[in-house]
């Protein structure tokens, strides 16, 4: 269970200050799939950093299961993304001039997986986005589906309890986007990682079971969306 | 993360930049090489002192003067008031010095001094020449023989007791003076002539009175020299370690008999009996405390005295002294490759930049992101280093050969590599590489993910 009390986000000072985000909360329940959805500027990206503790609030709280996000210290937030969270970017962000497999294995590296276990689930990870014939290939020379792809692998391979995916779809075409979001949701049901979607394509945020709906930095509507949200 | 996947990772992103990587170490390397050149020729030069003193000199002895202008080769910008008692010196540019002479009084002073075992006049004799039946003549010096220097021989033997009218030949001479070989020489017999020295004011009175001819007559005179028959008991190998130039030659004779011809030789002139310096045999000498104490006796009844370790203080500080005018330029070169390192180390942060931000996001403690970059200013520094020191090394000693005959070392060669010092040396600039990236690290490690991220 995911909960979210009462988020507040400001940007800048005095004349100068913004909300992003204005006393936003919710709860997730574990294993599910979320949307977030909203116009460009909306607050996406900021409620999805700061529930994910890469951000602060500037007042609220994130709880994920028994834990307190913010009244951890930096190293702990830092151990609990390590083990707990994954993230899939729009622009991939993998490791050009590395291989696949060296791609995967960042996480397991940086999480302190056993040396000896970590092979297998990089090679398992590669297979289950069938990525296996592209283990030693540069990850630079992967076309844009396969880079989402092997991101997709590098956030599974650590099993964590959370994916954070931040428009996925949005450098890759129709046809393309559709086997990715395919991916994902399959892999949500075979490993059971909750999944949270930032997106503006109301299609795909119908996909998921929880629709959370931003508009200019509050919640305009939770749950499934209204036919005029669709529009 | 773990130290061992942060170097790894350190390795990694080095070797997909591998021209920037190779040029930044070359920079250091330059210095490195720099350095490592220094250190090796400091190294032969210090061996090569060292050698030279060791070969030449008698630890356990002292070298006397009753002046100590003798050990000092600064001449004064005064004139110095003649003294006919003293003896001259002329230094290599031609400049002539004064020296107060030890006479056979100071050397009885000496040898009753406590500790002192014996005292042996510096006796240089350059004879008229050496000869043999039915052969040439050559120019030959006459040295007193000192079982210290204990010389490699081809044949014959020294007893303890060097026996008189005896000389121990140098290879050298062996066919000069039609022998075979070396074991044909022993127990021959050479004839070694000595001059009296030219005794200016009989001449000059002989001059005045208009007496000329007789000049000439007690110049020729059989008694102003003599050749007398000597033994050779040995033969010397030609030295192959380091020795004083020109002392390949010197035949060794025993110091009595190098006096008494040193006697015949300067009879009725003013340095009859007068030494420039004399060597003190210490009483259990390799002891420093008693050759200190000798020392400091022998300079308190007013003498100068000198132990080989002064003598290597000397020629120490000379060489320190180049060592230090090299050593700056390496460092020079270090410094300047300092600001290579921080330059490369911030480029790869400002490349790498969303590689921090999704390291920071997957949970990358910062530092850990921190250690990873000065792992890379250090392999930098390792690598600069192993570079410059192995070529420096492989080139040094491919010029050895050449550096000795250039600078007439013989077999002795200047640039001498020690591991242990380039060791050291690879630490120091993997320290001083970890230093630079110290900066670049601290950019890295504070580098915010969401900002980092949002580059495209
Ligand atoms: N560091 C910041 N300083 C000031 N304003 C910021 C900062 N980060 C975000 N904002 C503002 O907060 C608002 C929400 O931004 P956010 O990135 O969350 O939008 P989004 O919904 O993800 O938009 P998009 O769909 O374009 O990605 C925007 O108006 C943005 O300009
Ligand atoms: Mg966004």
């Amino acid at each position: 269970m995911i909960t979210v009390n009462k988020l507040t986000k400001t940007y800048g000072k005095n004349d100068n200050e913004f909300v992003a985000l204005k006393d936003v909360s919710f709860s997730i329940p574990d294993k599910s799939t979320v949307a977030i959805t909203g116009k460009s500027g909306s607050g996406k990206s900021t409620l999805m950093h700061i529930m994910s503790g890469l951000d602060r609030p500037t007042s609220g709280s994130v709880v994920i299961g028994k834990t307190d996000l913010y009244k951890m210290k930096a190293n702990d937030i830092d151990n609990f993304r390590a083990n707990q969270m994954s993230f899939i970017f729009q622009s991939f962000f993998v490791e050009a001039n590395q291989t696949c497999y060296r791609n995967v294995m960042l996480p397991l590296e940086i999480a302190k997986i056993n040396i000896t276990k970590r092979k297998s689930l990089v090679l398992e990870a590669l297979k289950a986005v069938g990525l296996e014939s592209k283990v030693y290939n540069l990850a630079g020379t992967l076309s844009g589906g396969q880079k989402q792809r092997l991101a997709i692998a590098r956030a599974i391979v650590n099993r964590p309890s959370i994916v954070f995916a931040d428009e996925p779809t949005g450098n890759l075409d129709t046809i393309t986007g559709d086997k990715i979001m395919n991916l994902l949701f399959g892999l949500n049901e075979k490993l059971g990682s909750t999944i949270v979607l930032v997106t503006h394509d109301l299609d795909l945020a119908k996909r998921c079971q929880m629709q959370i709906h931003l508009k200019d930095g509050y919640i305009e509507s939770k749950g499934k969306l209204t036919s005029k949200q669709l529009i | 993360m773990y130290k061992i996947d942060i170097l790894r990772r350190s390795f990694r992103s080095l070797l997909s930049a591998k021209a920037r990587t190779l040029l930044t170490a070359f920079a250091i390397a330059v210095g490195t090489f720099a350095l490592t050149l220094t250190l090796g020729a400091s190294n032969g030069a210090r061996n090569y002192g060292d050698t030279l003193i060791k070969n030449n000199f008698d630890p356990t002895e002292l070298i006397v003067s009753k002046d100590k202008n003798f050990f000092s080769n600064t001449s004064s910008s005064q004139p110095q008031e003649y003294n006919p008692s003293f003896g001259n010196i002329t230094s290599d540019t031609g400049n002539v010095r004064q020296v107060q002479m030890l006479n056979d009084n100071d050397l009885s002073r000496l040898g009753q001094i406590n500790g002192v075992s014996t005292v042996r006049p510096a006796v240089s004799l350059a004879l008229q020449y050496i000869t043999r039946d039915g052969q040439r003549k050559y120019v030959a010096t006459l040295q007193a023989y000192s079982a210290y220097k204990a010389p490699d021989l081809l044949a014959g033997n020294i007893p303890n007791k060097f026996p008189s009218r005896s000389i121990v030949l140098p290879e050298a001479y062996l066919s000069s003076l039609g022998f075979n070989n070396a074991h044909d020489a022993i127990g021959q017999t050479v004839r070694l002539a000595v001059k009296k020295q030219f005794d200016q004011s009989a001449a000059l009175s002989s001059i005045l009175s208009g007496n000329a001819s007789s000049i000439a007559s007690s110049l020729n005179s059989s008694s102003n020299s003599a050749e007398l028959p000597f033994k050779i008991i040995a033969v010397t190998q030609k030295p192959s370690a380091l020795i004083q130039p020109g002392s390949a030659l010197y035949i060794y004779t025993s110091n009595t008999d190098l006096i008494t011809l040193n006697d015949f030789t300067t009879t009725g002139s003013a340095n009859f009996h007068k030494y420039l310096s004399a060597y003190i045999q210490v009483k259990n000498g390799t002891n420093i405390a008693d050759l200190n104490a000798v020392q400091s006796k022998i300079k308190d009844a007013g003498y100068s005295a000198q132990s080989v370790i002064d003598t290597e203080k000397t020629l120490t500080q000379v060489i320190n002294v180049l060592q230090g005018i090299v050593t700056v330029f390496g460092l020079i070169a270090v410094v300047a490759s300092v600001f290579g390192v921080i330059n490369t180390m911030y480029i790869s942060v400002l490349q790498r930049t969303r590689e921090i931000g999704l390291m920071k996001a997957l949970g990358m403690h910062k530092k850990d992101i921190n250690r990873l970059f000065r792992i890379e200013a250090a392999l930098l520094g390792f690598l600069g280093g192993l570079l410059g020191s192995i070529v420096a090394a492989v080139m040094g000693t491919l010029l050895n050969p050449w550096i000795s005959n250039k600078l007439g070392l013989g077999s002795a060669r200047l640039l001498q590599f020690k591991l242990s010092q380039v060791v050291i040396l690879i630490a120091v600039l993997i320290f001083v590489a970890i230093l630079a990236g110290l900066l670049p690290a601290r950019k890295a490690s504070r580098l915010d993910p969401i900002e980092a991220l949002r580059t495209e």
